[in-house]
């Protein structure tokens, strides 16, 4: 181990490894993995990449080409009285929280509610909701559109369940120009593969 | 370069002179210039940047593109600063529901959607978009961006010599150096704000409208954060510190100060409200839904119930219903369907009120009456968005 040539390697190894654990990862075709640190699991159609940041707690969110061109979010079961995403702050900046008491048809109203508050928008519009099943169960999916502050439209589509009084939902936003009809079919498929 | 701290001292010893009291109506404006074209590197560098900035907002999707609205709210600012100053200006109203407004050092003016929504009045409206075209007549951007660069080039100076000399006594003027300049730039954009609001109340009161009304915008919006606040179980704001990075001087010095600066043989002026609640009865359903929607339940309450000042309408008791819904605890939902029937008997024909309505019951545990109200949404608009999902609430209904 004296030598200089094996510790430089060692260390060199140390710190790839060590940054394994704070990169992005893949999540291969085919393969199950389970999602948002919850027993949801989905078996991808086509290799994606899994993003390091978390959004929220029971959260996890996959792409193609980065975040801001097509983003997939899995909440992985939200506990009544808590909110889909983190807060800024609980006290100043509140976000709206999933009750025991809402209903499926509340859902698209939840997400909507919670987008407008995190990024402080006002252009932001439900499409169609209609039922459907996802996780097995009956679901509701939904459509919405709305613009950032970077002055750019994105559409988005979402599959949402309530089971045992938690919230499921698998989420899609991407610019509408190109990068939302390029990807849709993708997340439909990872959506439709989703099981508890 | 590092003489720019003492000219900055000296501009803000005169300008802090006359900020504390004001004891007589602010001055008239000074007779108009003229088309202004910017001199100097800074200031031509800025308004190119603004140009293009203002080319990208032309085409932004977030732009409120009605013609009607655009000219009335121009035609507000006209009212209040002249029509020989107002044209030097472009007006774009946005959809973005918070309180404010800018100009650009080019003549841009971006109104938001929040704005709208919380004026009451054309004086009112009139007293904000004068205080932004006093930004632009005083060439405060361009003067706010020279004192930025004064203030972080004797700081970086000030950094390199502190680094000669590694003492505990030179780091700790140095950190003295640093909140001192830093002080000192945060207090001469504050002043800038201070001058503008008396340029701004100067326009008023040489206009045809109610220069009283700029006081009171502050003192609304102190109504609408102390209700936020209460909601939220914050303490109760003060409105008179000055936090040492604040932009803005506190609401309440403002509120005061405008207060003292209005012509008091105003006071009988038209406001123009009525001419104000005729171009914006369209709107401000639309402009209240984002601010609903925003998860601020006391300020939007507070908003609703002023709004409800001039009567209550169907649209501000569904919006207050879905106010409470959204909030949804057992008690808001029995106030929900309470408002919610409100806006049905003042308007049998408001479909989404009986969705309200009936997710409010249903949740309620009053299941019939729910369904009833839920067929009835069905039966006004059965191409909802949510149909498919209402449908299945409903026995009978099916599912698509």
């Amino acid at each position: 181990m004296n030598n200089p040539i094996v510790i430089i390697l060692a260390a060199t190894l140390a710190l790839s490894t060590s940054e394994v654990s704070y990169a992005h990862s893949l999540k291969k075709q085919g393969e199950a993995v389970q999602v948002a640190d919850s027993n949801m699991t989905v078996t991808p159609s086509r290799d994606w990449n899994r993003l390091r940041g978390k959004i929220g707690k029971q959260t996890e969110s996959w792409t193609l080409d980065g975040g801001q061109l097509n983003d997939v979010t899995f909440f992985g079961g939200i506990e009544p009285g808590k909110p889909l995403v983190k807060e800024r702050s609980k006290k100043h900046d509140p976000l709206p929280k999933f009750t025991e008491t809402t209903l499926l048809v509340e859902v698209p109203e939840l997400l909507e509610g919670t987008y407008r508050t995190y990024k402080e928008l006002a252009a932001f519009t439900l499409g169609a909701s209609a039922p459907t099943k996802f996780l097995g169960r009956d679901g509701v999916r939904f459509a919405y559109e709305f613009t950032d502050r970077d002055g750019l439209t994105r559409k988005g589509e979402a599959y949402a369940a309530i089971i045992d009084k938690r919230l499921y939902m698998a989420t899609f936003d991407a610019p509408r120009l190109y990068y939302y009809d390029r990807a849709i079919e993708d997340f439909r498929k990872v959506a439709h593969s989703a099981k508890l | 370069m590092v003489s720019s701290p003492i000219v900055l001292g000296v501009s803000l010893a005169a300008l802090a002179l006359g900020s504390p009291a004001f004891a007589a109506p602010a001055p008239l404006p000074p007779p108009y210039a003229g088309a202004y074209q910017p001199q100097g590197v800074d200031e031509i560098g800025m308004w190119r940047e603004d140009d293009e900035s203002e080319r990208r907002l032309a085409l932004s999707p977030l732009v409120i593109r009605d013609e009607q609205l655009t000219s009335y709210v121009k035609g507000v600012l006209c009212e209040a600063v002249g029509t020989d100053r107002c044209n030097a200006t472009r007006v774009y109203i946005l959809r973005e529901p918070s309180f404010n407004a800018s100009m650009a050092a080019n003549g841009t003016m971006r109104v938001h959607s929040g704005l709208l929504l919380r004026t009451r009045n054309e004086a009112e409206l009139g007293a904000v978009l004068g205080h932004e075209f006093g930004h632009f007549e005083k060439r405060h951007g361009v003067e706010r961006f020279k004192s930025q660069r004064g203030a972080t080039d004797v700081m970086a100076w000030a950094q390199v010599l502190a680094s000669m000399s590694s003492s505990y006594d030179v780091r700790r003027s140095y950190q003295n150096v640093e909140l001192s300049v830093f002080g000192h730039f945060f207090r001469y954009v504050r002043d800038q704000e201070r001058e503008a609001d008396l340029v701004g109340i100067g326009y008023l009161n040489n206009s045809k409208l109610r220069p009283q009304s700029a006081a009171r915008i502050w003192q609304n919006f102190m109504g609408e954060i102390e209700a936020s606040a209460r909601v939220r179980g914050l303490k109760k704001p003060n409105f008179n510190t000055i936090a040492f990075t604040a932009s803005h001087p506190p609401q309440g010095e403002r509120a005061s100060y405008l207060a003292e600066l209005a012509l008091p043989e105003g006071a009988n002026r038209d406001d123009g409200a009525e001419r104000y609640r005729v171009i914006m009865k369209a709107w401000i359903p639309r402009f209240l839904e984002d601010q609903i929607k925003l998860n601020d339940f006391g300020g939007s309450d507070y908003l609703i119930e002023r709004l409800a000042d001039d009567g209550w309408t169907p649209e501000l008791w569904f919006a207050r219903g879905e106010l409470f819904r959204t909030r949804g605890t057992q008690r808001d939902l029995a106030n929900a369907a309470d408002f919610y029937t409100k806006a049905i008997e003042a308007d049998s024909s408001l479909a989404p009120a009986y969705r309200g309505l009936g997710l409010s019951l249903l949740k309620l545990g009053r299941s019939a009456e729910a369904q009833d109200s839920l067929r009835t949404y069905l039966q006004l608009s059965p191409d909802a968005s949510d149909a498919g999902m209402i449908k299945l609430m409903v026995p009978g209904g099916t599912a698509q």
